[in-house]
């Protein structure tokens, strides 16, 4: 198998931008909205605060309130599974649409091995996103760690050493990152926003602004094109990456208290949770995972050059966004995320495959982030 | 001839649900008084001011004339077109923007012919308007760089602006709240400038000091009622505290601070934040002690700056070892463990479940053979929800379906788990129904018996009464008195909290 022509979004940092003011901030707690209507008496009752969120909160004051029931019937097209529904119909479209293209054995592998890179940077994000911080640098991240696998090698170093650097470049990138947030208290999308930045200079600077098409080791090259049952290597790096972070959040205390980070950082750290140190574990993880991340993206594709990692930041937050509105809705979690990832895949390769011309994928990309958003908004407004 | 009321208030009600918080209250002001408005916590002074602003819509049938005119109640913009200004505790302002524009806000930017806005006349007048307060200030920084006391002439040089109509009555509420002393009288001399424009002047405060110091007459209100009107000559401070009250209370006696037969489990010495100064304070194992004070006291710091929420300084030790400042885990390692005031902001997840709410402060309890064991943790997470008596005892229960009370109840469950040595409670029933206020303090109760020392901090003084063996009482950020069973009842903490300072009592 061959790379396809991967995905080229612009870093849409906008578009970004839309998605966390929905989807984290919650409505203003009900101290805040008295506080703020104490504040301003002469401003009228219905500008005071948000009403949305008070009445919200005075039902919920009010006593036992049975949401939950009622509101599931009217929702269930948005209920955990919604996304395996949407998937099963999206096959099931093309099925009956372009059966000859579209169910062959060839174009399932295909597509399971062309978005494990995407899957493995939503994976790391994750992380930091569960703790409510932000990490826009991941994608950035990757794209030096395609160059600095490929320069080592053209120095006439062995992959192990070209992929433990680009490793460790990640590791570097990370504690640089939650040194910024943690100590120098910079909010974590402005910081990680000018790290991105920096990144692609520093992807630029390795590389001298050229591809490096050669001086790879070919058993690396094997690597990133050789399948195991139908399916390429990275598949399998994907899949056990998924699983380790799956466990650590689901089944270690530390996903206890990412999710509480997120969910409240005041109320964890008055509950003894370390806030600072999650803060700087969680954006330090997703860049390690991001220069990992590069290393099999460098091997797929067998050339480095400095634009690669952008175009991998919208699929990625449009996947884990997406993702959070399914399985455990309201939360980002690493099942949802992955039943994104592969519906969004099937979307754009049965379009593309039915004759849709190239920007079918931006397009598509794009307005799932802005819907998945809306649907987050909708599920926090309704838990 | 009396003058005629620049303000009349006349039988003015508000009812909530399940409660009347204002019950057929008159008021007058004339023209240039200084009128001072007491009474304790829940007396209806907030209501009355609220209802004065346009928030609260009153019960039918009370009338509120200003100069002779009618007031449209319920109606924020009619008090402000009337000449009803206010200043609140927290002023209002916009702390990134600077003198001139947070002036500006309510009223509107003074425009130039082309339609923008003239800075030069913007500026002249915001100097201007603080200059007549007595304030030199430079009104380009932004307010959040200003002293206290210039923050709190800004939102006076606001609310007295001219350009809409002009000022007839200025309700200060709480407004020394956040200022050191010297200012305070600053702001007296900026009160009685006011005053000698013509202004009436309603100044609600809690420290009876000041009232004696500024005002010339004093409204009391209890239970929503409306008690007395008086001049202040005549009145001395008891007097004043036995109208707020109801009955002649003696102002506590200060008794040695000993925890006689009780092992100190929490040690605290020398406590010192921005509000509180030098707090010395034991808790025997075993020991329900309870903290009273007004708002600003710092009663509302103590918790926080124990649990290592907020910068303090001072010692704190938990059964001999030292709890490193602002760092809640290690306190949590010693043995203590806080339920906060405020749950919404500070303990609670709202959109968590039960089990995730309570097995926060120690998930590592549940790992079984390197992983959390779900099931492990839903069975202790039963256990206490029924022990707690919540309802429903159900840990997949999303916590924001809960009532108030049970949300209590399970950030109590979150530390009754883990046997502390030392249990401080901030406002443990704030926004909790009878019966729910019931079970709390009896697990309060059994908490103490089990063998933990018990800090109850509160504003309910019948919540002290009812738990506390000891109230400390503090008042502007020093222990003022020290209370013991059995000369605790309600009345005398109030008394106590509301007290002028003769110096802090050892």
């Amino acid at each position: 198998m061959t790379e396809t022509p991967h995905v080229n979004v612009n870093p849409d940092a906008q578009a970004a931008q839309t998605g966390p003011d929905t989807f984290v901030a919650p409505g203003p707690a009900r101290d805040e909205v008295v506080a703020a209507e104490e504040a301003a008496p002469q401003a009228s009752i219905a500008e005071a605060g948000n009403p949305v969120a008070l009445a919200d909160h005075l039902a919920v004051e009010g006593g036992e309130v049975e949401r939950g029931q009622p509101g599931r019937r009217l929702t269930l097209g948005f209920d955990r599974f919604s996304g395996l529904y949407v998937w099963a119909a999206l096959i099931l479209l093309f099925a009956i649409w372009i059966p000859h293209t579209f169910l062959t054995t060839n174009n399932f592998q295909i597509t399971a091995g062309n978005q494990a890179i995407t899957a493995m940077l939503a994976l790391g994000l994750i992380i930091p996103l569960s703790a409510g911080v932000f990490d826009l640098s991941f994608a950035g991240m990757a794209g030096v760690s395609v160059c600095i696998t490929a320069w080592v090698q053209t120095h006439g170093q062995s992959p192990l050493v070209a992929a433990l650097a680009a490793i460790a470049a990640g590791a570097v990138v990370g504690a640089v990152n939650g040194f910024i947030v943690v100590a120098l208290r910079v909010n974590s999308f402005i910081a990680t926003l000018g790290m991105s930045s920096l990144l692609l200079a520093v992807a630029y600077w390795i590389t001298n602004g050229q591809q490096i098409t050669s001086g790879f080791n070919q058993s690396f090259l094997n690597f990133g094109t050789s399948t195991f049952l139908g399916l390429a290597y990275p598949f399998y790096v994907m899949l056990g990456l998924a699983i380790i972070i799956y466990i650590v959040i689901e089944y270690l205390p530390v996903g206890r208290y990412l999710y509480a980070v997120g969910g409240n950082a005041q109320a964890a750290r008055l509950a003894g949770v370390r806030v600072n140190r999650i803060v700087f574990g969680s954006l330090f993880t997703s860049a390690v995972v991001a220069g990992l991340t590069g290393v099999v993206l460098c091997a797929e594709l067998g050339v480095a050059s400095s634009d690669t990692g952008p175009s991998y930041l919208l699929p990625a937050f449009s996947a884990v966004f997406l993702g959070s509105t399914m399985i455990r809705p309201g939360r980002v979690n690493v099942i949802g995320t992955l039943i994104a990832i592969y519906l969004l895949a099937t979307g754009i390769d049965g379009l593309q495959l039915a004759g849709a011309p190239v920007y079918v994928t931006d397009l598509f990309n794009g307005g799932a982030l802005i819907i998945a958003v809306a649907l987050a908004a909708r599920s926090h407004r309704r838990t | 001839m009396v003058p005629s009321p620049v303000l009349q208030v006349q039988g003015l009600s508000k009812t909530f649900p399940g409660q009347r918080a204002l019950i057929d209250v008159d008021m007058d002001l004339q023209p240039g008084e200084i009128r001072a408005l007491v009474g304790q916590n829940g007396s209806g002074k907030s209501t009355l001011i609220k209802i004065l602003a346009g928030y609260h819509d009153p019960d039918p049938g009370g009338q509120v004339h200003v100069a002779g005119q009618p007031l449209a109640l319920g109606a924020a913009a009619a008090g402000e077109h009337a000449g009803l200004r206010f200043v609140h505790q927290d002023l209002g302002l916009v702390p990134t923007l600077d003198a001139r524009d947070n002036l500006a806000m309510g009223h509107g930017y003074e425009r130039n012919r082309a339609g923008l806005i003239s800075w030069g006349r913007e500026h002249r007048l915001a100097r201007q308007a603080l200059k007549d307060l007595g304030y030199d200030i430079d009104v380009r920084q932004p307010v959040s760089h200003l002293a206290a006391s210039e923050r709190t002439a800004v939102a006076l040089a606001r609310a007295l602006s001219p350009r809409r109509a002009d000022p007839r009555v200025l309700v200060l509420d709480e407004p020394t709240a956040s200022l050191p002393v010297a200012e305070v009288h600053r702001l007296f001399d900026v009160v009685r400038t006011v005053r000698s424009q013509g202004v009436a002047v309603l100044f609600v405060s809690h420290h009876l000091d000041e009232v004696f110091a500024l005002c010339e007459s004093v409204t009391v209100l209890r239970d929503g009622r409306h008690v007395a009107t008086r001049p202040v000559a005549g009145l001395d401070e008891d007097g004043l505290i036995a109208l707020m009250v109801g009955r002649a209370v003696e102002q506590g006696q200060a008794q040695a601070a000993s925890a006689a037969g009780h092992e100190a489990a929490l040690r605290v010495r020398g406590l010192t934040t921005n509000v509180l100064s030098s707090i010395d304070l034991d808790v025997g194992a075993g020991e329900i002690v309870g903290v009273a004070g007004i708002t600003g006291s710092g009663r509302e710091q103590v918790a926080l700056a124990l649990f290592g929420g907020i910068a303090r300084s001072g010692s704190v030790t938990v059964g001999g070892h030292d709890v490193e400042p602002q760092r809640p885990d290690k306190a949590v390692e010693a043995g203590l463990a806080l339920v906060p005031a405020e749950r919404h902001a500070n303990a609670a997840f709202l959109e968590f479940n039960l089990r995730e709410n309570v097995s926060i402060s120690n998930p590592g309890d549940f790992v079984r053979r390197g992983l959390l064991s779900r099931r492990s943790e839903v069975s202790d997470v039963s256990l206490w929800l029924r022990k707690l008596n919540v309802q429903p005892p159900r840990p997949d229960r999303i916590l924001n379906t809960l009532s108030g009370g049970n949300q209590q109840k399970v950030m109590l469950a979150r530390w009754l788990r883990r046997k502390p040595a030392v249990l401080v409670l901030d406002e443990p029933t704030q926004g909790v129904d009878v019966g729910a206020k019931a079970d709390i303090h009896a697990l309060i109760d059994e908490a103490a018996a089990a063998g933990a020392a018990v800090l109850v901090i509160s504003t309910d003084h019948n919540e002290l009464t009812r738990l506390a063996e000891r109230v400390v009482v503090l008042r502007r950020g020093q222990i003022a008195d020290r209370m013991h069973q059995p000369n605790i009842d309600p009345d005398s903490i109030t008394a106590a909290t509301l007290g002028t300072d003769t110096g802090a009592v050892a």
